[in-house]
């Protein structure tokens, strides 16, 4: 079962505008499967994480209904046919 | 020529003429191997300097040893033919293998990879093909790709060819422009050099028509051909070409260099990413075939004319761009640009015979400088943010402030202040920033604290005269000077009170809201604090209190007079707790004797409840005669005038919150675009006829 990456408009420019990206190899942490994700489609890396590597201040990502905030960051475990979604904060001005 | 003995190689068979020469298939008697021998034709206008070109440049490249890359083994004169020996290929060319409907997509991917594979060889050694194109590349029975004709290459940075008349490619065609046109990048069509990303961008060319039969760009003359590599987007390509792959023939294809990938490399990492087939995509969505460049085509766009006016305008929400002519009465609106984002700095820069603008974009998704040559039409949107702190600072970039134009005979020169607090410069034109170190790592830095909007660096001046020279404004770390270029700063604050701060005057820590110069007087800067106005007249070694009759010495914006260096402008605002114009009128202020007195400038400006901040970058001047000066507020509005100050004019209103205001006159400002109209045109809404005198508002101290 791939790993599915649902990709928000404002990314969609850099991935040749599909909202959805499936990974099929088996990644085992949101970190593997977000490099996959960047090498397929770079663009995308750096306007999801920061130089550093760390995930911006403002974007959330959820694997199913959990914010991986809360369940570890990006050494949080990818199990298959898990459904990820990269959201901008509730934020701003 | 057959049975002919050049170097130790005896001419067997014809096997090809093209226009630079003919190939034979030869035999080496030294070493017992088949040979392919190109011998230059004698007509092909090669003089002496050329002569001696070629064979540089084909014994530079006789070094890349690769799998993937013709080997060049020898290159040789004989009674004054040049001669090249090299591995000899059999195989078939990918351009006839194309011929169709292109190649299935796992050919392609496999066959790009090894095309990528060699670029990557010969870019790390510092030479570019310049002539890709599928009739130079041969597959062999094996399918292993051969790239040819590396030894036409350009040998970047090795100065011994200046342009592209002087290139070798140049022999095989009339034109001074080298290479193929359908294979060519609008760079090097726009007459500027070819490096290794036109290189990246022919392969792009290559894996299209590789993978269609059909080039991207196509035409029945060279000029349209030409005209649609330089404006047009290919066709989409769809299924069997997996989106992966036409996602990076598209990036290859980015019409400025810096849209691509930079390396050869990187090429050949996403091929084979795609390759790999660990990674499939779902099936496409409506938007599959979105340009790669960012193309805002729900935005107005202005028609920018020699001898237009602009204003720039940076807000919270994105930027606009206001046009207008020398008249200065009538504007067209243009945006917004970059919907959503914040627009902390936008600046035109006409250096270099371009018509570029830079803008700063900051967004839940990073901050990144970019740019546009067709005044806002199209916009950079680089894959990778080009203004990254270096890994082992352990920072990241937040925001970029300013952006400082390097010195007019330093066109490709640029300096970002970004927050937090460092600066970036670059000497390429924005292709690669670095950090300057000198003032990262600064003793002081730690002890820098943030202001209201963060600690941020956001004001750079340069001396026009002294090329080392260069002042910096934090907030909250002071003024810093460096007078060798970027590599010893000093803190340079002695005099500026901090009102926050137990010691009123430290060495460092003010927070410095603005600072300004008159080129015409470099020793003399102006300086508005958190609370205080100041002047320097010898290089900020001290500053002296010129805060003679304002209401506030509280504020943020500050305008030097482009013609006259007594003269500055700035914007008072009540306090630090309360950051509105003082008692709800909107008065800018002007000094003609350096500070020692200062005249409210308010005809036309509202004088009733017009709570109102100007923000330290939202004011800016033009160059005519008599000087406009224009100004936006935190809440929408722009304001102008076109006699110095003296009365003002509402350009728009309801705009997002004003971060930025610059100008721009396209084209030089030569006498015939100098406004010829009267000084009187402005019918002020608002007459004040006495000035008012309070007593300057200050903190109490």
């Amino acid at each position: 079962m791939p790993v599915t990456f649902h990709i928000p408009g404002a990314l969609r420019e850099f991935t040749a505008g599909q909202s959805r990206v499936e990974i099929a190899h088996s990644p085992k942490t949101l970190a593997d499967a977000l490099s996959a994700l960047c090498t397929l489609y770079p663009g995308v890396q750096d306007r999801i994480t920061t130089e550093q590597g760390q995930v911006r201040e403002h974007i959330n990502i959820f694997i199913g209904d959990e914010n991986v905030r809360y369940t570890g960051g990006l050494a949080t475990p990818v199990s298959a046919g898990s459904e990820i979604s990269i959201v901008p904060a509730v934020s701003g001005g | 020529m057959i049975g002919q003995v050049l170097g130790h190689c005896r001419v067997v068979a014809k096997i090809g003429e093209g226009g630079m020469g003919v190939v034979y298939r030869a035999y080496d008697e030294v070493l017992h191997r088949d040979v392919a021998l190109k011998v230059v034709k004698k007509d092909a206008r090669l003089d002496a300097t050329s002569s001696h070109r070629l064979l540089h440049e084909a014994r530079a490249s006789s070094a890349l040893a690769h799998p993937n890359i013709c080997t060049i083994h020898e290159v040789g004169e004989n009674e004054g033919e040049l001669y090249i020996v090299m591995e000899l290929v059999e195989g078939k060319s990918l351009a006839a293998m194309s011929a169709g409907a292109g190649l299935a997509p796992e050919s392609v991917l496999r066959y790009g990879v090894q095309i990528a594979s060699a670029l990557a060889r010969a870019h790390d050694r510092g030479i570019v093909h310049r002539d890709l194109k599928t009739a130079n590349i041969v597959i062999t029975a094996d399918g292993l790709v051969k790239v040819l004709d590396f030894g036409l290459a350009k040998q970047v940075g090795s100065g011994i060819v200046e342009g592209p008349t002087g290139s070798f490619a140049s022999i095989e065609k009339t034109s001074s422009v080298s290479g193929t046109l359908p294979y060519m990048a609008p760079e090097i069509l726009r007459g500027e050099a070819a490096d290794q990303r036109s290189d990246l961008w022919a392969l792009g060319v290559v894996l299209y028509e590789a993978a269609s039969g059909q080039l991207p760009f196509e035409g029945r003359t060279g000029f349209e051909i030409s005209s649609a590599i330089l404006r047009e987007i290919p066709n989409p390509l769809g299924p069997p070409v997996p989106p992966g792959l036409w996602a990076i023939i598209q990036r290859c294809l980015a019409k400025e260099s810096i849209q691509r990938y930079q390396r050869a490399g990187e090429v050949q990492a996403a091929l084979e990413a795609v390759q790999s087939a660990a990674i499939v995509s779902a099936s496409p969505g409506p938007d599959q075939n979105a340009p790669r460049t960012t193309v805002l085509h729900s935005v107005r766009h202005v028609h920018v004319r020699k001898g237009d006016f602009l204003l720039l305008v940076g807000t919270t929400k994105g930027a606009f761009i206001l046009r207008s002519n020398a008249q200065r009465k009538r504007w067209e609106v243009g945006g917004p640009y970059f919907h959503g984002h914040n627009v902390y700095a936008i600046v035109y820069d006409a250096r270099g015979d371009q018509h570029r603008i830079w803008a700063s974009t900051q967004s839940y998704w990073g901050a990144l400088l970019r740019s546009s040559d067709d005044f806002g039409k199209s916009w950079t949107n680089p894959q990778q943010a080009p203004i990254r702190f270096p890994s082992d600072t352990g920072v990241s970039l937040k925001n970029i402030w300013q952006i400082a134009l390097g010195r007019a005979d330093e066109p490709n020169v640029l300096y970002c202040g970004v927050e937090p607090a460092a600066i970036f410069e670059t000497r390429d034109a924005g292709e690669t920033w670095s950090l300057v170190r000198g003032l990262f790592d600064h003793p002081h830095r730690p002890r820098w604290m943030p202001g209201n909007g963060g600690l941020a660096l956001h004001t750079i001046v340069l001396d026009p005269a002294d090329h080392q020279r260069m002042y910096v404004a934090i907030s909250a770390g002071g003024v810093y000077r460096t007078n060798d270029g970027g590599r010893i700063w000093t803190a340079q604050n002695r005099g500026i009170r901090a009102t926050t701060m137990p010691d009123k005057y430290p060495e460092f820590g003010q927070c410095v809201h603005k600072i300004v110069m008159h080129p015409a007087r470099p020793e003399r800067l102006f300086l508005q604090s958190h609370w205080g106005l100041y002047r320097s007249d010898n290089c900020a070694e001290n500053w002296v209190d010129i805060a003679n009759g304002v209401p506030s010495d509280f504020g943020f914006a500050m305008l030097t007079h482009p013609k006259n260096p007594e003269c500055v402008y700035i914007v008072p605002v009540e306090s630090d707790e309360f950051r509105c114009t003082c008692d709800g009128r909107l008065r800018v202020y002007r000094t003609r004797n350096s500070g020692a007195s200062w005249e409210p400038l308010m005809r036309g400006l509202p004088q009733k409840r017009a709570y109102e901040t100007v923000l330290r970058d939202a004011i800016t001047a033009d160059a005519f005669d008599p000087v406009g000066i224009y100004f936006g507020t935190r809440s929408g509005q722009l304001f102008g005038s076109r006699d110095e100050g003296r009365t003002w004019l509402k350009i728009l209103e309801g705009l997002p919150s004003v971060v930025c205001v610059r100008n721009a006159i396209v084209e030089d400002a030569s006498s015939h675009l100098r406004p010829t109209m009267p000084r009187t045109v402005l019918v002020p809404s608002h007459q004040t006829k006495s000035r008012p005198k309070s007593k300057t508002r200050q903190p109490k101290r």
